[in-house]
């Protein structure tokens, strides 16, 4: 039977074919609920519930006032890191998902399928179902707490170029957390999500770099995610961004640059060190390994 | 022929407690792993917490509420994921069967991994406690360590118990074990009120929040461990208690019975030996 | 030994079908429908049948994990749904393929585990931990995580598990699945030791080797779609097939050609084929109508001044039972039949 060319093309384009299938494959295990209505709150609920954690804490302090900088700052800032939080856990919790729940693990790896390429595909359906959290969460932030997002002064330029590039890091630190996982026990399935949650800490997600104890601050600079936040909310906030003194030196193309060769970075390291544990995690056999307790 | 002598009633009620509680004290042992992520990690995500209160220049003890709420947060999640959707993940390997086959209780297999995460759980409180305690500078007013030690028992009797109500509940449940426990983390962390005084909720959704021995339980220990905390608390601290004290009571009431309900709707159902991934 | 260890009565079995369906899907799944059988205590019971044929679910019923949807069952006299707790205490089952049990513990610590939710004290645990790593060659493997365990290792282990607490009815379901010959072999010694060693003990096994049900088993049921086809001791199934006798002969030419034609005509002789061997005899396969037709073979062949080199005779075997009463073989699946009326 002759074959058309795009099927030839997409069949010998094992990378290509690798993305799509984990991607089909991460939306049937993420969609795959018995109840449709449970899964739209899970979806609202939680990162609702996130944001308003930081709502109540300001709101005690400040005796309600919301409409300051700081509030803007905190509140884009925790919905925008939801998608730091699903990337990076989405694809080292799918090692863990593949390999104890499913026993699946190598099963895929003695297909031709390319894992690195397999586990940004993972990834990315996290991805899918963050995004909408975000907006959900953004839409609430505008229509109950009056967040000062108007769609009609965004920069999007800035704001997309920014996020690709800033997607492209997360999904690196993804990769080198899910190639951790190739060779760690089951307990590892916190590990993304610790991770996720320390970066809260260095990249002014919820607050000011500024508030660190100044020998900390510098750490904060470390972190792709530091500048894509502020780049995000430049153009988000657009008039009504006040920066603060730590990232405020750096013009909009600096922190385009700085992204970009964290990209660059972070992709070629993430390569490498996906494929070495991956041997490593073959010589010691512990592609199958079951480590429950 | 003659027969082994085997225990049975009570003997064999904590034979069981001890034997199910055994991987889990080993096991905390011999992947140390765990103590890096499951401590250091956790902390730094505390620490960001403290933070926003120092952006926001809030009052001191209010760095306090945020340190002694994301300790307490190791024992909820020990709750949710290594005693509520446990039966599940055990169910997925084959052990359940052998458990329910087993003639000692289920209630005992449960108290085992309670007693065994509860170790866990305390190794990671108070490493999270003690280091936040020493980077942030937190400042302790204890008025009473008896009294403070019983909250806390307290505390986890009726937390524990309502994971073992958790834990039968998700005997006859699948997947959705797993994403309802995912469903419980941040609307508990803000219903209960884990990084700020429950009372700023509001009365009503303070009230309803109490469900949760958490939250009961932290306002409590709060007004205890801090100056501030008595003004900011919601109930008194011996009504808190005697509400605790009852909820203990009610939690591991429910959840015998629940086990034994949900135990024979399992066996009904066939959902005992399923697999439904 | 006397006395029933099992006792069932028009058990039977359905399941509801959940998830998505499509038009003309079935809402019930029928495992297992009028089911009546009795084990005798003493007695290593098979049951054979096809994949989805409802062997696990009877297993599972009788060891209180599933309640049977009509009728009844007993074990040790004891009722499988309201006395279900009793009969824990005098029951294990072990199942082929099995994952449980913790990686990280040792196998020494998954049996101390084990035997302890069954009552069992410290020392009494340990001892017998000991014997049967002995018995059954993990001795050395004591203190090996059973993450690090093969396959056919965590098998054995699983299989001590069963036996550790000392009880009086085992259901064994496939337990030497995916396991080598030589593992497979140490354990249908082990079950035949044990149960010479405890006359009053009762096995159930399920199993999908022929070879084996026939080897261990004392009477063996065959159950299809969820039916019980047939129950009796493995000689006396394979002496219910109504079967011509089949022959295969080795002898020397005879003075005269040997032909198939010349044979035939022989009485009781219906089938002949001749195949020369390739150092000069021929080889005879024979049907024969009845044992007594090899009488009038033999003579005949005697005539013809052929000498006979050798005699096999092919016994009906238990897979010949198996396909005539089920009608196919053990490899098809009947897990998916549809809707009872």
């Amino acid at each position: 039977m002759k074959e058309s060319l795009s099927l030839k093309r997409y069949r010998g384009n094992t990378k290509w074919r690798s993305f799509t299938v984990a991607a089909w494959l991460g939306w049937q295990v993420e969609s795959n609920w018995a109840d449709p209505f449970l899964f739209s709150i899970y979806s609202v609920a939680r990162p609702l519930a996130a944001v308003l954690i930081l709502v109540v804490m300001y709101s005690v302090i400040t005796n309600g006032v919301l409409d300051t900088p700081l509030f803007a700052y905190i509140y884009l800032g925790n919905a925008l890191y939801m998608l730091v939080g699903a990337v990076i856990t989405g694809v080292s919790w799918a090692v863990i998902d593949d390999r104890e729940r499913y026993g699946m693990l190598k099963h895929l790896h003695l297909t031709p399928m390319d894992g690195y390429w397999y586990l940004v595909g993972r990834g990315m359906t996290k991805l899918l179902v963050a995004t909408v959290s975000v907006l959900i969460t953004l839409i609430f932030g505008v229509l109950v707490f009056g967040l000062p997002l108007d769609w009609a002064t965004v920069n999007w330029g800035l704001f997309l170029s920014s996020t690709a590039l800033g997607l492209i890091c997360m999904t690196g630190i993804g990769l080198c957390l899910g190639a951790l996982t190739l060779q760690t026990a089951r307990h590892f399935w916190s590990m993304g999500e610790a991770v996720a949650g320390a970066l809260y800490l260095f990249t002014g997600a919820i607050f000011p770099l500024d508030v660190l104890p100044s020998y900390l601050i510098p750490i904060g600079y470390l972190f792709p995610v530091t500048y894509w936040l502020e780049a995000a909310r430049r153009a988000l906030l657009g008039p009504h961004f006040v920066g603060f003194p730590t990232l405020a030196w750096l013009s909009d193309g600096a922190l385009l640059a700085i992204l970009a060769g964290f990209a660059v970075g972070l992709s070629v390291v993430s390569w490498l060190y996906y494929h070495w544990s991956l041997h490593q995690a073959k010589e010691k056999g512990l592609i199958d390994m079951q480590t429950s307790y | 022929m003659s027969e082994l002598a085997k225990a049975t009633g009570l003997k064999l009620f904590w034979y069981t407690v001890w034997a199910r509680a055994y991987p889990r004290l080993i096991g905390s042992f011999r992947e140390k792993s765990w103590m890096f992520f499951e401590t250091v990690l956790p902390l730094l995500a505390v620490a960001a917490f403290v933070f926003v209160y120092r952006a926001l220049d809030a009052p001191a003890d209010y760095v306090g509420f945020a340190v002694v709420g994301g300790a307490m947060t190791a024992f909820w999640l020990n709750v949710l994921w290594s005693m509520a959707s446990q039966l599940y993940w055990d169910k997925e390997q084959g052990n359940l069967e052998i458990y329910v086959m087993a003639p000692g209780s289920l209630m005992a297999v449960l108290l085992g991994m309670a007693v065994g995460g509860l170790v866990m759980a305390a190794a990671r409180a108070l490493t999270i406690l003690a280091l936040s305690t020493l980077l942030f500078g937190v400042s302790y007013q204890l008025g009473s360590l008896p009294f403070l030690a019983v909250i806390f028992t307290l505390t986890m009797i009726a937390l524990y118990g309502m994971g073992m109500l958790f834990a039968s509940v998700f005997l006859v449940a699948g997947r959705e074990a797993w994403h309802l426990s995912n469903l419980l983390q941040e609307p508990i962390y803000l219903a209960s009120g884990f990084y700020f005084p429950v009372r700023a909720m509001g009365f009503w959704v303070a009230t309803f929040a109490s469900i949760l021995p958490l939250t009961l339980g932290l306002d409590a220990m709060r007004q205890l461990l801090f100056s501030a905390g008595a003004t900011l608390g919601f109930l008194s601290v011996p009504a808190e208690a005697s509400i605790l004290a009852v909820m203990g009571v009610l939690f591991i009431g429910a959840a015998y019975q629940s086990l034994s309900k949900l135990e024979a709707r399992g066996r009904r159902d066939g959902r005992l030996i399923e697999k439904r991934r | 030994m006397g006395a029933n260890a099992v006792h069932i009565e028009d058990l039977g079995r359905i399941y509801k079908v959940r998830g998505p369906k499509h038009k003309g899907d079935a809402r019930t799944l029928v495992a297992l429908e009028h089911i009546d059988l009795n084990i005798e205590r003493g007695e290593l019971f098979g049951l054979l049948g096809p994949n989805g044929a409802g062997k696990t679910t009877l297993l599972k019923i009788l060891s209180t994990l599933l309640l049977p949807t009509s009728g009844s069952a007993r074990v040790e006299g004891l009722d499988v749904v309201k006395q279900a707790h009793g009969i824990r205490h005098l029951i294990c089952m072990v199942s082929g393929g099995e994952t449980s049990g913790y990686g990280l513990l040792t196998v020494e610590e998954n049996l101390w585990m084990f035997a302890r939710f069954y009552g069992l004290d410290n020392r009494t645990a340990r001892q017998r931990i000991g014997q049967f790593l002995e018995v059954m060659g993990l001795a050395d493997r004591r203190r090996t995580k059973i993450s690090d365990l093969s396959t056919g290792l965590r098998q054995k282990m699983n299989f001590i598990r069963g036996f550790i607490s000392d009880p009086k009815v085992v259901f064994l379901d496939e337990p030497t699945l995916g396991l080598d010959v030589s593992a497979a072999r140490v354990m249908r010694q082990f079950v035949k030791d044990w149960m010479k060693a405890h006359p009053d003990r009762t096995i159930l096994l399920t199993t999908h080797y022929m070879a084996e049900a026939d080897q261990l088993c004392d009477r063996l049921a065959i159950i299809d779609r969820g039916r019980l086809l047939a129950c009796d001791t493995p000689d006396a199934l394979k002496r219910g097939l109504r079967r011509e006798v089949t022959y295969s002969l080795k002898v020397t030419l005879g003075a005269q050609e040997l032909t198939r034609e010349r044979l035939q005509q022989v009485e009781g002789v219906r089938q002949v084929t001749i195949t020369p061997s390739s150092n000069g005899y021929l080889e005879l396969a024979l049907i024969l109508a009845h044992d007594e037709a090899l009488t009038r073979v033999l003579a005949f062949l005697n005539g013809q001044k052929s000498s006979l080199i050798s005699l096999d005779k092919h016994e009906p075997t238990l897979e010949d039972v198996f396909i005539e009463r089920v009608g196919r073989g053990l490899d098809v699946d009947t897990s998916k039949r549809g809707a009872h009326e």
